[in-house]
């Protein structure tokens, strides 16, 4: 017997409209729910997603490594450290923090959004994970949409939720449809709060899609950096401690996220330690090329790689300060200035030498509104309080030890942004 | 053989217009090419010794040591004395840029490369074709664009084979559409087949600015583009763009070619249409060249056939270097008999989108311009 198979032209809108009609009744309830009741209930999936033995994380595991480029032990070890950091004592308490203590002193009233919809961007799955769970909380349903690269991750989180609460697992709504589709993304876009993740490109492009009056969250393309001073090398323990975090650093998530270091500046080295940095953390990404070998990635992206190498021998070989260290699946350049260039990502990193921390200020300058994260080492305290603050007006929104800008608490300021609020709706109540 | 007689030879091969593939003379004029390229451009001689590929040690061509493209905006890459430079060609990017130079210390072997490719993939004819001299170009005049390697290969090419309706129709950025359309009327007044060469997106301004007017080429009217669109047009698939010029100006789609070519090149690559109507759309390379794909994982030749990284040995480039890794894509057309007849470009190696939250390849140089440090 022939199966016969139907494709609608409209057929994923009709998606987006059904899945918005069942919200809206599952979040008529979700909203009845007092605020407390629902931060329980998330802080409680928060709970079985970071426990060690997940079930959760090990399917996540498991379909990941068959549906991403990544290895299986970096995605292992990525989701590990990452969960490890979700804690959800504090994800209750940065709620409470944000939300109740505003309705409880300031008579201010949360009133959730009739339905919020995420716009997931990219492979990796923690701002999937989080940006599904905040509106709940909020007592807004969700409509999530998947994208091409990771289309496992919505559904776990939908099934772990409706695990832990039926009625809750009713309030997200896992859709996909093709972003050339029109229709479908015009539906999803009607909701009147929307998260996306994604490039400037596609940030862009939604918000000229919406009204003025839809509140939009976005999260947008941006790359971290580490910082290194002078006292780097004063220890060998020290400095085998900070490189081999720096190079865990680059080599979690093959460098794709957004809290991957691709540039180390160098504060005040001499050219004799700059080698050594850049040959110590070269060893310590061989190291991890055996525990954590780099995934497959497209063809583009290895091209990209490749040409960025050819580039960087090149310059090694020419400029006495440069040197190049790589190995199959990294590679290390010690630059002979500052100046800014391409970042091919997949474990590419440069490392830029500064005599000051005044230089370094003039080289970042132009990142201002690009830089995430900083992973500060290797210098006295209050040298280091100096260039954290110079960092942070540069719009750095988190400071940490290198080793650890994977690995953010479940309440870090995302791009200078409170967890919750930019997604809540309040009303004064006088 | 020092470089005089080496340029000699390769005039004589540009001029001869056999498009024979010769691996044994390439091979001979690429070696003694590199030796001299070797001793006079020391940034180059640096790469060759820190990867061990020297001339003591290069035995054949295709293990010649490649300079990436990136090089020319780092290096100056010239063998010979800076005074003696007569022309310099910039990689196209905006005013606070770092962009590639080509320099030059002469234009003959320059032009006798660009124009031997022109007359043999492009301005070809059979038996009684009339010949094209019409020549209309969508691009600056060399005059408004002096760095330019494209408006410098139009205006060869004018001055070379251009009769007097020939000139330049995009002035200061503007096309000049009124100016095109009565050289196309003129042409066609007199049957006289006609070429519109320029880049890509200015033929897509020209799609979206010219009115109703009948555009109709002449019969035995040829259309060539070349170069991309960012930001600087919508981008248009190529094969889009074919069929809509090959539509509006009612040639057939086989009359639309495009050119592959950068700054840092002396020799250009055109798609083969004219010279094989029936055969595969692909690039057909100069026999004084050679195009080869190599993985981008391990940096080797890309099995026949297989997308790789597209290196070209140009021995055009004698006051350079020849050899050239780009960032481009692509894959050698092979025949029934599994013998590579020309190459298709795939896409470019930068600006490929990463994953993820993460950010794209050149995000770093876009939020850098204009800083100089």
């Amino acid at each position: 017997m022939t199966r016969l198979e139907f494709n609608w032209p409209d057929e994923a809108s009709e998606a987006v409209r059904a899945a918005r009609g069942r919200l809206e009744i599952a979040g008529r309830r979700l909203a009845s729910r007092p605020f407390e009741e629902r931060l329980r209930v998330v802080a409680g999936i928060v709970d079985t997603w970071s426990r060690p033995d997940s079930p959760w994380r090990r399917e996540l595991s498991e379909r990941l490594a068959c549906d991403s480029g990544f290895h299986r032990a970096t995605i292992d070890e990525g989701l590990d450290s990452a969960l490890r950091a979700w804690d959800p004592t504090r994800f209750a308490e940065c709620a409470r923090r944000e939300i109740d203590h505003r309705t409880g002193f300031e008579r201010i009233e949360l009133v959730p959004y009739s339905c919020t919809s995420v716009l997931a961007g990219g492979s990796i799955p923690m701002p999937t994970l989080l940006s599904g769970i905040l509106p709940l909380v909020l007592g807004s349903p969700v409509l999530l949409r998947e994208n091409s690269k990771d289309a496992v991750t919505g559904e776990l989180l939908g099934r772990s939720i409706a695990e832990c609460d039926r009625e809750l697992g009713e309030c997200l709504e896992v859709v996909r449809f093709a972003v050339e589709d029109d229709a479908a993304m015009d539906r999803f876009l009607e909701s009147p709060c929307v998260v996306a993740t994604g490039s400037d490109d596609t940030i862009s492009s939604i918000r000229r899609r919406l009204t003025s009056n839809q509140r939009f969250v976005a999260y947008g393309h941006r790359f971290s950096i580490a910082v290194l001073g002078p006292q780097t090398t004063r220890s060998e323990a020290a400095l085998a401690r900070t490189l081999q975090g720096l190079a865990l650093d680059v080599a979690r998530w093959d460098q794709l996220g957004c809290l991957s270091p691709v540039d180390v500046y160098l504060v005040g080295f001499s050219p004799t330690a700059s080698k050594r940095v850049a040959e110590g953390v070269a060893a310590a990404l061989e190291g991890l090329s055996i525990s954590e070998p780099r995934g497959e990635h497209p063809p583009e992206m290895l091209a990209a790689h490749s040409v960025e190498r050819s580039e960087a021998r090149m310059r090694a070989a020419v400029a006495e300060e440069a040197a190049y260290f790589d190995g199959d699946d990294f590679a290390v350049v010690l630059e002979s200035d500052a100046r800014a260039r391409p970042a091919p990502l997949m474990r590419f990193l440069h490392l830029l030498p500064v005599p000051s921390a005044a230089a370094l200020v003039r080289a970042l300058g132009p990142f201002s509104s690009r830089l995430s994260s900083a992973a500060l080492a290797g210098f006295d305290e209050t040298e280091a309080e100096r260039i954290g603050q110079e960092l942070k007006l540069l719009g750095v929104s988190r400071l940490c030890k290198p080793g650890h800008l994977q690995t953010p608490p479940i309440d870090w300021p995302h791009d200078g942004m409170p967890l919750f609020t930019p997604m809540a709706r309040f009303v004064q109540k006088d | 053989m020092n470089r005089a007689a080496i340029e000699d030879e390769l005039l004589a091969w540009m001029k001869s217009d056999d498009w024979t593939s010769d691996p044994g003379r390439f091979d001979r004029i690429a070696l003694e090419l590199f030796r001299f390229q070797y001793d006079r451009c020391k940034p180059y001689a640096l790469l060759c010794q820190s990867i061990d590929r020297t001339p003591d040690s290069v035995r054949t061509a295709n293990d010649i040591p490649a300079v990436p493209t990136g090089a020319f905006k780092e290096f100056e890459l010239r063998c010979f004395d800076a005074a003696g430079t007569i022309r310099t060609f910039h990689t196209s990017g905006t005013s606070t840029d770092r962009r590639g130079k080509l320099h030059l210390d002469r234009l003959d072997l320059y032009e006798e490369s660009l124009l031997s490719s022109l007359r043999h993939c492009l301005l070809t004819r059979s038996g009684a074709a009339r010949r094209i001299e019409c020549m209309r170009f969508l691009a600056p005049s060399p005059d408004e664009a002096p760095h330019s390697s494209l408006s410098y290969m139009f205006g060869a090419l004018c001055e070379a084979e251009g009769g007097a309706e020939s000139g330049f129709d995009l002035r200061g950025d503007r096309l000049d559409s009124d100016a095109l359309h009565n050289a196309v009327r003129g042409a066609r007044l007199e049957d006289e087949p006609m070429l519109i060469a320029g880049t890509a997106f200015a033929f897509v301004h020209f799609l979206d600015d010219v009115g109703q007017e009948d555009w109709e080429l002449p019969l035995g009217s040829r259309v060539m583009e070349t170069g991309g669109f960012k930001g600087r047009s919508r981008e248009v698939p190529r094969s889009v763009l074919h069929s809509e010029l090959a539509k509006r100006f009612a040639i057939p789609e086989v009359s639309v070619i495009n050119q592959y070519g950068m700054t840092e090149l002396g020799s250009q690559f055109y798609d083969s249409t004219i010279l094989d109507p029936n055969g595969p759309r692909r690039k057909l390379a100069p026999p004084w060249t050679r195009v080869r794909f190599t993985d981008p994982a391990t940096g080797q030749d890309a099995p026949s056939g297989e997308v790789g990284l597209i290196l070209i040995q140009d021995l055009a480039n004698s006051g350079s270097i020849a050899a050239i890794q780009t960032a481009d894509l692509g894959r050698a057309i092979l025949d029934h008999a599994g013998h590579a007849i020309g190459f298709e470009v795939i896409g470019r190696a930068e600006g490929a989108e990463a994953r993820g939250c993460s950010i794209a390849t050149d995000i770093m140089l876009e939020a850098s311009r204009g800083e100089p440090r």
